[in-house]
């Protein structure tokens, strides 16, 4: 059966089944939003004028640029601390028996638990919402390389020891690169949680003046502006895909295509 | 190039470019004097101070920050983001009750609040309210003890079970869906219900309690001590927007309308024009900005129906959480000579 | 640089200068492992007396699960053996040693090192030019030529055993333990591989210790075939094949020792069933 044999789609089919999909889907709304005769829910066509009116004011890209910034060092920051954390933690037992059950505890907490501390030890400054994404992707982070130094093949430890390796050359050269891919992969998850949370801070706690696209969404919410709400979401989605191709794009290492690559 | 390079150069020129930007767009300087609001007539003079201010000078004394909701505010105002802030009475004493250094300097309005139904409601009056859903702003809100003492006049049953914190921004919505009752907080966002054609007013707080107050300006305790001058400047110019916004309220009310137009601004409360314009003259004692003064008659009967209540505990006095020097008896403050340039 | 090409090294001095000629003497081998869940322990090795010869190769056969893998890990220094004297290279086992290179069954290449890094993994001390000149010659030697960029994902389970065989070589060990390494290859890469192996362990002269379950693979490769009885392992027989390499499958002598080998092992398998 054909079923059983996957062939390569035509380039054209996977360009027009998506598109045909986002048509219907957008024609349904459309249809579903003018028969209701909502006064509240955007059209399609609204929620693209809210985009130019928000971009032509030069808001849209200040608050784009706002939510990236807070994403992107509060991500880089988790991944400096959690990265090293957690390979000490995969590779040094008493640290593992010190640390894992605090952190076993605290990581089923939600970024959201944490706005009211947050803002008690932040106030209102760029510091809280990047708390809780530095949070968000720490614990993500974190876990992905210890587990990645347990799912070390041991074949590969036994043939590093047998080739007398320092402490050091070990881990540069055997630990480090036999561990890359899962860490990669714990970050791109880390990375996607980050962008999810940075728009749930912002609707809590940030500074207007800066704003970001969950202000804008909170905002436009108490304004009645649902069409802006809408657009919000949108950007929000589009981004993410963007930040999620981008570290996709590191996955196609020779360093780490061996482990994603089915042989 | 290897994997290595490739993530190190990627990250450093990404974070270097989105920071570049960043820092571009915000590059105006923080002020040292931050004063938290929320987009409610009840903080009306936060804006309009801040715009006649820097009409006036060229710069504002402070930043206004825009809250949606109490609970952020009061944290904000704990970690001492917030120097000064517009905020609900009783939570401003429970904060003292708790602890909290913070002393109440200012009025912010007189009555402002109203409930309100949905316009197909059955309920026609305030026996009709026993047994319903209420939306308030805060268990620590006027809005709260307003219904804890009419109910009390008229003989309806409270049940503090069926009041529901809600931030005032988030009742419209609440109200339209129906899932409450009828909601309580300060002005326009009661009146925006009725603009928009699915809510009725119950009563205004005017009728049940005149001269009600909802919120109150206070002030962190070490900002009084280090910085008593700004302290006095800021209220002397509450005090001032308070005549100015009230100066022709029984004639014109051109000053009423301009103090609409300042406050509807993005960055104040980003709300139409004629919603708050609608708000402050229909009729135009529905919210009054006189009479501001801190009198310990007002607050001990606050006190005495929050303990009622069982709100507070009553260990705090009106010595503790009030600070009458700024604006004392005897002392009268003018109007601004000012005018918005259309 | 200079193409390097397969001539046997003289660079580096050869250190198997053991005082009796022999890189491993055991003695009274033993191994039990503790039981698990409440089991009485195992007892895998009954007790083994064998030594190898500087530059011999030595294969070890016996039927699945015997132990004779466990042998060749206790000497490589990856376990430690529960009792008898374990000499190799002089000395008693104490861990793994840079001086013995195992060469593992499931293969231990690195798949984040290209050809030429793998083989060079050893090489760290030597200098850029001594490093590319070795790596270039086991390149040569065990037939990878253009493909010294490629990536273990893109080789063959029998390129990559040869690459693990170069890295093992170009560390100039004393002796090489190798474990079942073509156990998963398929029966015409097996033969090659085979009598690549005996080509280069003919030039190079390394001590081997080799274990497989193949009695032919056995034949083909061994100076002697030490054959092991089911567990707990014990010495059924040691059958020196005094043959010229490359050896011929078909001729008399080979097809004798083969049946000796056979014999060793059926005859037990026999007795065990009586």
């Amino acid at each position: 059966m054909s079923l059983a044999q996957p062939r390569s789609t035509p380039t054209w089919l996977a360009l027009l089944l998506p598109l045909t999909v986002a048509v219907i889907f957008i024609g349904i709304w459309h249809v579903a939003v003018s028969w209701t005769q909502s006064l509240i829910f955007p059209r399609p066509w609204e929620v693209v004028e809210g985009m130019l009116e928000l971009a032509t004011k030069g808001v849209l890209h200040k608050y784009i640029i706002s939510s990236l910034f807070r994403v992107l060092w509060s991500f880089a920051i988790a991944a400096l601390l959690g990265v090293p954390f957690g390979l000490l933690l995969g590779w040094w037992r008493p640290a593992n028996l010190a640390f894992n059950p605090i952190l076993q505890l605290l990581r089923p907490i939600s970024p959201i638990a944490w706005i009211p501390l947050s803002i008690l030890w932040f106030g209102l400054s760029e510091a809280a919402p990047m708390f809780l994404i530095f949070l968000s992707s720490f614990f993500p982070i974190t876990l992905s390389s210890m587990a990645a130094v347990r799912n070390i093949q041991p074949v590969y430890l036994r043939a590093a020891s047998n080739f007398g390796l320092g402490r050091f050359r070990l881990f540069t050269a055997v630990i480090l690169p036999a561990t890359l891919p899962q860490i990669l992969t714990g970050l791109r998850i880390a990375l996607g949680i980050a962008w999810l949370v940075v728009v749930a801070a912002e609707m809590v706690v940030v500074n207007p003046k800066a704003g970001g696209l969950g202000y804008l969404i909170n905002d436009s919410r108490s304004a009645g502006r649902y069409d802006l709400v809408v657009a919000g979401m949108v950007l929000i989605g589009v981004i993410g895909l963007i930040l999620d191709l981008l570290i996709r794009q590191l996955e196609k290492f020779d360093e780490v295509r061996w482990a994603y690559a089915t042989q | 190039m290897s994997l290595k390079s490739v993530a190190l150069l990627g990250s450093l020129t990404i974070l270097g470019g989105i920071s570049a930007v960043y820092f571009h767009y915000n590059q105006e300087p923080r002020r040292n004097f931050q004063i938290g609001f929320l987009p409610v007539t009840c903080h009306l003079t936060c804006p309009v101070t801040h715009f006649i201010n820097e009409q006036m000078h060229g710069e504002g004394t402070y930043d206004p920050r825009r809250f949606n909701g109490f609970p952020e505010m009061k944290e904000a105002f704990i970690s001492k983001d917030l120097h000064a802030t517009f905020i609900i009475a009783p939570l401003a004493m429970k904060m003292r009750e708790q602890g909290v250094p913070i002393k109440i300097v200012h009025l912010g309005h007189r009555d402002g609040t109203a409930l309100m139904v949905h316009k197909d409601s059955p309920i026609r009056t305030i026996k009709d309210l026993q047994g319903k859903k209420i939306a308030i702003p805060s268990y620590y809100s006027n809005q709260h003890l307003i219904l804890y003492r009419t109910f009390q006049r008229e003989g309806v049953r409270y049940d503090k079970n069926l009041l529901i914190e809600t931030p005032p921004p988030e009742m419209p919505v609440n109200l339209a869906t129906k899932q409450v009752d009828a909601i309580i907080a300060g002005e326009p966002l009661m009146a925006k219900t009725e603009m928009d054609g699915y809510g009725r007013v119950l009563f205004l707080s005017k009728d049940v309690w005149p001269n009600f107050i909802s919120c109150v300006l206070a002030v962190r305790e070490d900002v009084i001590r280090e910085r008593r001058f700004e302290v006095q400047d800021l209220v002397d110019g509450i005090a001032r927007s308070g005549k100015w916004i009230d100066e022709d309220k029984d004639t014109t009310m051109s000053h009423r309308m301009q103090a609409a137009d300042i406050a509807a601004k993005k960055q104040y409360f980003n709300q139409k024009p004629e919603l708050i314009r609608y708000v402050l003259s229909k009729p135009p004692d529905r919210v009054k900005y006189t009479n501001l003064k801190v009198r310990r008659a007002d607050f001990e009967e606050i006190a005495a129906l929050g303990v009622a209540a069982g709100i507070f505990n009553g260990t705090v006095t009106f010595d503790d959480y009030a600070d009458t020097s700024f604006i004392p008896e005897g002392r009268e403050i003018d109007a601004w000579k000012w005018e918005l340039k259309q | 640089m200079k193409s390097a090409g397969p001539t046997p090294r003289n660079d580096l001095p050869l250190r198997h200068t053991v005082p009796n000629g022999l890189a491993v003497s055991l003695r009274d081998l033993r191994m039990t492992f503790p039981g698990q869940r409440g089991q009485p322990p195992v007892e895998v090795i009954a007790g083994i007396d064998l030594d190898v010869h500087v530059g011999e190769f030595v294969v070890l056969v016996g039927p699945s699960g015997c132990g004779k893998s466990t042998v060749l890990n206790i000497l490589g220094g990856f376990q430690q053996a529960s009792g008898g004297q374990i000499v190799v290279g002089g000395q008693p086992v104490h861990g793994p040693d840079p001086r013995r290179i195992f060469v593992f069954q499931e293969n231990g290449v690195f798949p984040w090192l290209n050809v030429v890094d793998n083989i060079g993994f050893g090489l760290s001390k030597h200098s850029r030019a001594e490093r590319e000149q070795l790596i270039a010659h086991y390149v040569e030697m065990v037939g990878l030529k253009g493909f010294e960029k490629a990536y273990p994902r893109e080789l063959s389970g029998g390129m990559r055993q040869r690459v693990e065989l170069a890295r093992a070589l170009a560390a100039n060990p004393e002796i090489i333990w190798m474990d079942e390494p073509f156990g998963a290859l398929d029966y015409l890469t097996r033969l090659k591989m085979r009598s690549d192996l005996v080509r280069i362990w003919q030039s190079e002269r390394k001590t081997i210790v080799f274990v497989t379950h193949d009695i032919d693979e056995a034949v083909q490769l061994a100076d002697r075939v030490v054959v092991l009885t089911p567990r707990p392992a014990k010495i059924a027989a040691i059958v020196p094949i005094d043959l010229p390499r490359p050896r011929d499958m078909d001729a008399p002598d080979y097809l004798h020792a083969r049946d000796r080998i056979f014999e060793a092992m059926g005859n037990l398998a026999l007795a065990r069933g009586r």
